[in-house]
């Protein structure tokens, strides 16, 4: 009896424990961000202000920066969208021995720092430069990094959320028969862009809605490649910003950071939610394996972690079952 | 008034009747070849499908039958020869400009589509209008057996039900030709005889030309118009159902459909005259197992091996006495197999023409 006690107890230490290190991240994330919201929002003597938040918006030399990041992470989103999932699909129906090669090639940029890829970027558009004005290379360089629509910034975060989303892509596709669903497209009379508009990307949505709130994310909060080719997004502009409007520049942080949380967690949930509705389909199982994608994305930036992990015990908290007792206890 | 009425209310039926009662079309292989890196699969390879017959094309695995199919449904190029249907060359098209219907072993339904919307597929391609989409898709689900079920989803149905929506599917677009590949192999015995008999039904109600992919013998002679035996590339034989088992051309045909035996005989041997089992005949004779009759006699040349129950007959195995082996067999009614136990000694004679009687150096197998 005295065992059965003792060992319910230790059970329970360690789940207590078991928690710790969760506990210990989530205060390690949110700490800057809550002392950030803090700042934000109230001067050093404690009196609240929105001072930052007006400066924000009275300066309106936020406008152009936030337009341009919006319509960079949009643009970013419909090209990688449009051309890996069709290269994806290709690949496992018609070179499926290419597949290796490809999963190498889209992995890449996760081992390449971002700087090193800018560095890159900037001897290949110096280059293009030094063949002179009116050139064709110079032509070509001011087009990719014109300020209205950098489209050098699109290239470059499409390159870098390959890795995510093509294992992703890659494994939803992969529990699909797509060989027999393609056949049996095309032999009902359907090309291939109807077949991949009303079979295949249907079949793998979860995985299609994460790539692009993951690309969304990432393309928005993107800094380094950004301000090194000198273009002013958002938070190029915010960084910029520190220097005039330190407590505007926090409070834009504390947006932006916001935003990306709430799109990966948007991204997170999408994956594990189609996942989900996918597995009571004993056949049709296209994001099963979208998860750990979800996952290792994640791990690239806490936000999304901490936000999936976040909602997870909020959601679990026993407070709805724990009512109607009281309810009952009442009378 | 009344003629008017008449024509009005006949109207769209008419429609839908001229569209189900499009032509049946033939299917021709002209001297096809194929082959994939240096392997042939198929040599000159020629075979005529009547206009709204069913074939099916029987064979073991590696012997050239999918890919026929493949190529005629537009999966496959051909290295030669010609594809021609309804009198046309289909090989420029490619395999959505076919008009065919195709159903996969795999069943291969739509997994995000409803029944119904897995039907109207091809229909909603061809940009046929809602109205007559609807009506077509609840004509096809009353005659593949599915009233009900048009908004279920995929995963909610048994493979039977499955492999149903797939053919009510294939042949929503009313196609030129049916492919079915291997259509039964994964379903369960039971389920297999009904829908193989449902298929016919459909087939012979539509009267579309179909071809039919199968390594199972039973099934290819159960449900089509005409069998084509096929080995390694070839036709080895492309007849009626009975007569491929009843007169096999071949001595791959004699083994491959139904079961046979072989005995070597002198050319002077005649059905009825004793049969000999001396390895040294100058011809090979090929006879059914249900045309072998056996009585236990104490001198006989048999000797009983074993019994396969399978209800109504039962088969004998026969082997030499005093050996292991048991190379041939005679089918009994179960009711008789308690006169012939294991180890009795018989004697047979051949009841019927043998299926097929070779000279000994055409019969191959064992006899080479």
């Amino acid at each position: 009896m005295a065992e059965h006690v003792t060992s319910a107890r230790s059970g329970r230490t360690a789940k207590t424990l078991a928690w710790l290190p969760l506990i210990a991240l989530a205060i390690f994330i949110l700490t800057p961000q809550l002392s950030s919201l803090t700042y934000s929002f109230f001067r050093g003597d404690g009196s609240f202000t929105t001072e930052g938040l007006t400066g924000l918006a009275d300066s309106g030399a936020i406008v152009a920066p936030l337009l341009r990041s919006l319509v960079i992470a949009s643009l970013t989103v419909v090209v990688l969208i449009a051309t890996l999932v069709p290269a994806v699909v290709a690949v496992h129906l018609w070179a499926p021995r290419l597949r290796p090669l490809l999963s190498i090639l889209c992995t890449l940029p996760l081992v390449v720092p971002a700087i090193a890829i800018v560095a890159g970027l900037t001897t290949v558009l110096r280059g293009l430069a030094s063949q002179g004005r009116g050139s064709l290379g110079m032509q070509v360089n001011t087009l990719l990094q014109s300020q209205d629509l950098p489209l050098v910034l699109v290239g470059t975060y499409v390159v870098l959320c390959l890795p995510f989303t093509y294992r992703s892509i890659d494994a939803a596709l992969s529990t699909l028969p797509l060989r027999t669903l393609y056949e049996s497209s095309s032999v009902l009379g359907a090309g291939m862009r109807t077949t991949l508009r009303r079979v295949v990307v249907p079949n793998i949505r979860g995985s299609v809605m994460f790539s692009a709130f993951f690309t969304f994310a990432l393309s928005i909060a993107e800094y380094t490649v950004a301000a090194t080719l000198s273009i002013n997004t958002l938070p190029v502009y915010l960084n910029t910003l520190s220097s005039t409007n330190f407590r505007g520049s926090i409070t834009l942080s504390v947006l932006l950071n916001l935003t990306t949380w709430l799109l990966l967690a948007a991204a997170t949930l999408s994956a594990s939610q189609f996942g989900q509705r996918a597995e009571s389909a004993p056949e049709a199982e296209p994001d099963a394996q979208t998860d750990p994608a979800a996952a290792s994305a994640a791990g690239l930036s806490p936000a999304a972690e901490t936000a999936a992990r976040a909602a997870s015990p909020a959601s679990a908290a026993p407070a709805a079952p724990d009512s109607p007792r009281k309810e009952a206890q009442t009378p | 008034m009344s003629t008017t009425a008449q024509t009005s209310a006949h109207a769209p039926r008419g429609d839908r009747a001229s569209a189900s009662d499009r032509e049946p079309m033939s299917v021709r292989f002209q001297d096809v070849r194929k082959s994939y890196d240096s392997t042939e699969v198929l040599r000159d390879f020629s075979i005529d499908i009547e206009a709204g017959s069913m074939v099916s094309l029987l064979g073991p695995s590696g012997c050239g039958k999918t890919t026929t199919l493949r190529i005629l449904a537009g999966f496959e190029e051909v290295n030669g020869g010609d594809v021609l249907v309804g009198g046309r060359s289909v090989l420029s098209l490619p395999p959505h400009r076919r008009d065919m219907g195709m159903v996969f072993q795999s069943y291969s339904l739509f997994p995000n589509l409803s029944v119904a919307d897995n039907i109207e597929y091809g229909l909603r391609i061809r940009k046929v209008d809602a109205g007559a989409r609807r009506r077509r898709t609840e004509e096809l689900l009353e005659v593949c057996g599915l009233a009900g079920m048009g908004s279920r989803y995929p995963h909610q149905l048994s493979g039977g039900q499955q492999q149903r929506v797939a053919l009510a599917r294939a042949l929503a677009t009313q196609p030129t030709v049916l492919l079915l590949d291997e259509p039964l192999s994964a379903l369960d015995a039971a389920v297999r005889s009904s829908l193989r008999d449902e298929i016919r039904r459909v087939q012979q109600a539509l009267g579309t030309t179909t071809v039919f992919i199968t390594h199972d013998q039973g099934e290819a002679l159960a449900i089509a118009d005409r069998v084509a035996v096929m080995n390694s590339g070839r036709i080895e034989q492309y007849d009626a159902p009975h007569s491929v088992y009843a007169r096999p051309g071949t001595a791959f045909t004699a083994r491959f459909v139904g079961s046979i035996n072989e005995f070597a005989v002198s050319p002077a041997w005649a059905p009825g005259a004793p049969l000999p089992i001396a390895a040294d005949g100058a011809e090979v004779v090929f006879i059914r197992p249900e045309d072998l009759a056996i009585t236990p006699q104490e001198e006989g040349f048999l000797q009983v091996k074993g019994q396969t129950y399978t209800g109504e007959r039962t088969m004998i195995r026969l082997g030499r006495p005093g050996e292991e082996d048991a190379p041939w067999s005679a089918s009994l009614a179960s009711a008789q197999a308690g006169t012939v136990p294991p180890g009795t000694r018989v004697s047979a004679t051949v009841t019927a023409d043998p299926a097929l009687r070779l000279p000994r150096a055409e019969a191959g197998g064992a006899w080479a």
